[in-house]
């Protein structure tokens, strides 16, 4: 078995903007999932939101994630052929969220993109999806949206457009936001960032590795 | 140089299995259809004991036999001829029938040592000194009996003679059997007697084609010949049907696994298009990447070719051990390579045809799909290539297997209008379901979007899934309108007897002793001998048809009738059946016997009954349904045109085992009547269709394991999209009944949509083809809906979700990874 991430220990903070910086291959991505709930440790002890996630299974983290958890990805993943407000509405009916119409509604309009809310996902340019993306991860209104390399799929003025709308309903809503970038200027963004290098995490100011103390990662 | 490396026979298995099928299916009813075809042949061959005859009013030249033998061909020489026999001094007409040792070239004879003992099969006439009887005239003629200026032993009775009728059951006498050789020595038959000479030949089809093309410009104008087409109408009919059905079932076996091929290799080269995209990034030229997927396709042929004729070849004997017990008999065997070279070629043209362009479409994949996986090169002109070559390799499939079948043709084409116009009926379903509610995105409209989405995936496989069902349902609804209306034809009251030769005063008196016995008899009709002399005023001799069967026609006797009201099961398709009381005189006229003379409504017909000559013209055309074993008859008139011409009747009765023992005393008290058995040959032509049909449900193994294929080949296609869903679902907390719940409605609903749609086109192409090629009434069945929307929901829905169940434990860490 590879581990791929190892002899990590992390804290993220509530309300607080963690960027994990790290070249490709560093582990960062498998962190980012790991702390999310979207797979499972080997070893060690991970908790979200005040749970522990060790033994789980997938169904047990699903239940856990469910309404306190938002995901922006690099490729959107968006349901193509359904809407753009379809989009939005998916994870609050998976919620069994009664107002799924209005708050995907509301959510769309923070993110500009209310004109555009019955147009198919597959006529909007990438920006534009990623928008929704971002609509539908603060639509739940998540405790915590953890958002894997958020702007690598878009040109620089567009990915600063995202960072900024990312960020501006990050403050407006108070949630925790976990960052996985490798762009330095996005993660000079985040309240705090961490350089993760051959799966353990490096002390980005002082370029060296963590004394860990307990395995234990919790957000 | 960068060298393409296959990525093994793995990457095209499905195909492989598909063109598998196709072969087995080719190799499989070729030697079968050949087979059964033989003995159905031969079976109906048995009805004129030969496989050909030729029949003259004159001796027949001894030329033909020779070159018959030439041809390997066996033969047979008949002589018969009515004569009178004394019985108590009462001059009793009989019809005698000299035969030679090699009689019957097909079938059997049956005696019996009297009229209800146990009859015996035999293969051979009587022996020189030894005549064989009528039951009628067993019981009344002495033994030895006295032919002409020659005496004979008469120990067995005659039961069943193959041939007996040789075109119409009603012209008969009773019958004498007698051995050739004693022919000369009754002193019966002189130079100017009347007599008639058959010359039997039987052998292998081919042989027998070969010889009738060197007969035909041979025969003199006296001679006709007679094989299986114009023999009996009824034998005709049905054997008709049955190499219709014959006909359209393998190639909607075929169809399915053209289909099999066509999702497979659609499969196929979605899944090799990202790793063309990247050989064409690296600079590979297309052309070569084309020869590549030929080299592949050639490997996939050649594998397939050699399994598919060995399991079609192997799949003889399970079908042939089903098949001896059905026929009675077992199968003849077949010394041609041909089915297997038809089977290889049918594997290539539906191998090529359907799979290359998908393939050679693969290649043109742009190299920027190395960045953009999403970009598809998919355009109009290339979809229009792939339907123009599925179409051109379908004809080219049809002329190597059925070549004239307008029925195959036809069905064919009706399935491709429907593969053309399925896409966008579903598309259009799909987009109508979807405009409702989008206040509510979660299932429904979810689903809506998902097969929307995969529009040319989704809808491709639904298509197809539909096409195969839609095939299976047609073959199965033929199946059962051929069927139904044959054994509605043929209840199990039907007359097996028929009495002849009753006498205008006796039909009353035979009806009351029928009743008084509780035997059930049919309406009685009388029979008028009469020759067609005059049409329209013009001698019929002077007339030149244009179909040949036409000069035939008017050299015979008919029988004709007369009755007030319509015989059951004909139909008035021209005119109008004539009034009862109507004294102006009419004839109604047989559909058949109306074309082959070109004649029609007006057309005055004049006959020459017993020396005086009756005319009329034709008030009405009729259809005659031939199979159903009624009285039938070619021409009819109203009751004043033929009253009181010279006349015999007959009627048709229903005589049970346990009823038998009743004709001896019918025979007693009026022994003018001739009884003539139908039984055997009723059971024979019910035979030749319900052993036929039986045998092509043998078909429908490789109808469902292509279907199989369909089905497997449709759920792996959206098995790459159905992960990512998943993972995308998982990673926004959906839960595992959730993620059943979304799969299981996918296939259901697809299930729900398949079945709609193929019941729907099976119950319209099945009513074209009963009523325009079967020419038997359509009855719209609810069965066909339940089964096609039943059987495709349960079918796709269960394997669909086992198949797929890996799908719902994906991890939604994938999407991170995406």
């Amino acid at each position: 078995m590879l581990d791929i991430v190892q002899d990590v220990s992390l804290k993220v903070k509530y309300q607080e903007a963690l960027v994990i910086k790290g070249a490709s291959g560093s582990g960062k991505t498998t962190l980012l999932g790991l702390m999310a709930g979207l797979d499972q440790i080997s070893s060690g002890d991970i908790e979200l939101l005040g749970n522990d996630l060790g033994d789980k299974n997938e169904e047990q983290r699903s239940a856990i994630r469910s309404g306190k958890v938002g995901f922006v990805f690099q490729s959107f993943q968006l349901v193509q052929g359904a809407t753009a407000l379809q989009n939005v509405m998916l994870p609050l009916e998976l919620k069994g969220e009664p107002d799924a119409y209005d708050r995907a509604h509301q959510s769309l309009q923070q993110v500009g993109l209310e004109p555009k809310k019955n147009i198919l996902i597959d006529h909007l340019s990438g920006g534009e999806q990623q928008r929704v993306s971002i609509a539908r991860g603060f639509a739940v209104q998540p405790k915590i949206l953890f958002a894997d390399e958020p702007t690598g799929n878009l040109d620089a003025k567009t990915g600063r457009q995202i960072a900024d709308l990312m960020f501006r309903l990050r403050d407006q809503s108070g949630t925790t936001l976990v960052l996985v970038t490798h762009e330095t200027d996005l993660a000079e963004r985040g309240d705090r960032q961490i350089l993760i290098d051959a799966g353990r995490l490096i002390d980005s100011e002082q370029g060296q590795t963590i004394d860990s103390g307990p395995k234990r990662v919790s957000c | 140089m960068l060298k393409i490396k296959s990525s093994g026979i793995q990457s095209y298995w499905l195909m492989l299995v598909a063109t598998v099928i196709t072969v087995s299916i080719v190799t499989s009813s070729q030697l079968l259809t050949q087979r059964i075809s033989l003995l159905l042949d031969r079976q109906a061959s048995e009805l004129l004991a030969a496989d050909l005859v030729v029949v003259s009013g004159e001796p027949i030249s001894p030329e033909y036999q020779q070159e018959a033998e030439k041809f390997g061909l066996n033969v047979s020489n008949i002589v018969s001829f009515r004569t009178a026999i004394f019985i108590d001094d009462n001059p009793q007409l009989v019809a005698i029938k000299a035969v030679d040792s090699a009689y019957p070239l097909r079938g059997h004879l049956e005696i019996a040592k009297d009229t209800v003992g146990d009859k015996l099969k035999v293969d051979h006439g009587p022996k020189a000194g030894e005549i064989w009887v009528d039951p009628k005239l067993s019981q009344l003629i002495p033994s030895p009996v006295t032919l002409g200026s020659a005496q004979f032993k008469s120990d067995w009775i005659l039961t069943f003679e193959p041939d007996r009728g040789g075109g119409s059951v009603f012209n008969l006498s009773p019958r004498i059997l007698m051995n050739i050789d004693d022919l000369a020595s009754t002193g019966l038959i002189i130079p100017g007697s009347r007599a008639t000479y058959r010359l039997l030949f039987a052998g292998q089809p081919e042989k027998i084609n070969q010889f009738v093309e060197w007969l035909k410009p041979n025969l003199k104008a006296a001679e006709k010949l007679q094989d299986l087409e114009n023999a009996r109408p009824e034998m005709r009919q049905a054997l008709d049907r049955t190499r219709q059905f014959f006909a359209l079932s393998i190639v909607l076996t075929l169809v399915i696994a053209m289909v099999a091929i066509a999702i497979t290799a659609r499969h196929t080269a979605n899944q090799e298009a990202p790793k063309v995209a990247m050989l064409r990034a690296f600079g590979i030229s297309q052309a070569r990447l084309m020869r590549f997927y030929a080299e592949q396709l050639g490997r996939v042929w050649i594998i397939a070719t050699l399994l598919g004729i060995a399991i079609g070849w192997f799949s003889q004997y399970p079908l042939q051990w089903l098949l001896d017990g059905w026929f009675g008999k077992e199968l003849p065997v077949i010394a041609t390579v041909m089915p297997y070279i038809n089977a290889a070629i049918v594997g290539f043209i539906s191998l090529v045809g359907f799979s290359l362009p998908f393939l050679f479409n693969a290649t043109a994949t742009p190299p920027m799909q190395v960045f953009r996986p999403s970009q598809t090169n998919q355009s109009i002109r290339r979809n229009l290539i792939i339907a123009a070559s599925a179409i051109f390799s379908v004809f080219l499939v049809l002329i190597v297997l059925v070549q004239s079948s307008k029925l195959a043709i036809v069905t064919l084409a009706m399935i491709l209008g429907v593969a053309l116009i399925l896409p966008a009926i579903f598309y259009l379903m799909i987009n109508a379901l979807l405009f409702t509610s989008r206040r509510q995105f979660w299932l429904r409209q979810y689903l809506l979007s998902r097969l929307k989405t995969k529009t040319r995936g989704a809808l491709a496989v639904m298509s197809g899934f539909s096409l195969a069902l839609l095939s299976i349902l047609l073959i199965g609804v033929v199946k059962d309108e051929v069927l139904n209306s044959w054994e509605t034809q043929l209840p199990d009251e039907i007359p097996n007897y028929f009495l002849i030769n009753l006498r205008t005063d006796e039909v009353p008196a035979i009806q009351k002793f029928l009743k008084g016995k509780e035997i059930a008899s049919s309406d009685s009709y009388p029979l008028v001998r009469a020759r067609l002399t005059h049409i329209n005023e013009v001698s019929a001799q002077d007339i030149e048809f244009i179909n040949p069967h036409g000069s035939h026609l008017i050299k015979r006797t008919f029988n004709v009738s007369y009755a007030d009201k319509l015989p059951d099961e004909n139909e008035v398709i021209s005119g109008q059946w004539m009034e009862a009381d109507s004294d102006t005189p009419e004839w109604s006229i047989e559909s058949g016997l109306a074309n082959s003379l070109g004649l029609k409504l007006g057309d005055i017909l004049a006959f020459d009954v017993a020396g005086e000559v009756v005319e009329a013209p034709i008030t009405s055309i009729r259809t005659v349904l031939w199979e159903n074993f009624k009285p039938n008859f070619y021409l009819m008139s109203n009751r004043r045109l033929l009253e009181n011409q010279p006349q015999t009747w007959l009627l048709g009765a229903l005589i049970t085992n346990d009823k038998k023992g009743e004709l001896k005393q019918l025979i007693q008290n009026f022994p003018s009547v001739t009884l003539l058995d139908i039984t055997e040959l009723i059971s024979r032509i019910r035979g030749i269709v319900n052993r036929a049909t039986s045998a092509l449900e043998f078909f429908f193994l490789f109808a469902m394991a292509s279907a199989f294929i369909v089905l497997m080949a449709a759920i792996q296609t959206g098995r790459r999209e159905r992960e990512q869903e998943s993972s995308l679902l998982r990673a926004l907390s959906a839960n595992i009944g959730q993620l059943y719940t979304v799969h299981v409605f996918e296939f259901t609903l697809m299930g729900v949509l398949i079945g709609f749609f193929a019941a729907l086109f099976a119950s319209i192409a099945g009513w074209v083809i009963s009523v325009q090629f079967f020419e038997i009434e359509y009855h719209f069945s609810s069965s066909i809906w339940l089964y096609g929307i039943l059987s495709a929901t349960l079918v796709l829905t269960t394997v669909g979700t086992l198949v797929s169940r890996k799908v719902y434990h994906v991890s939604p860490m994938k999407m991170l990874r995406s």
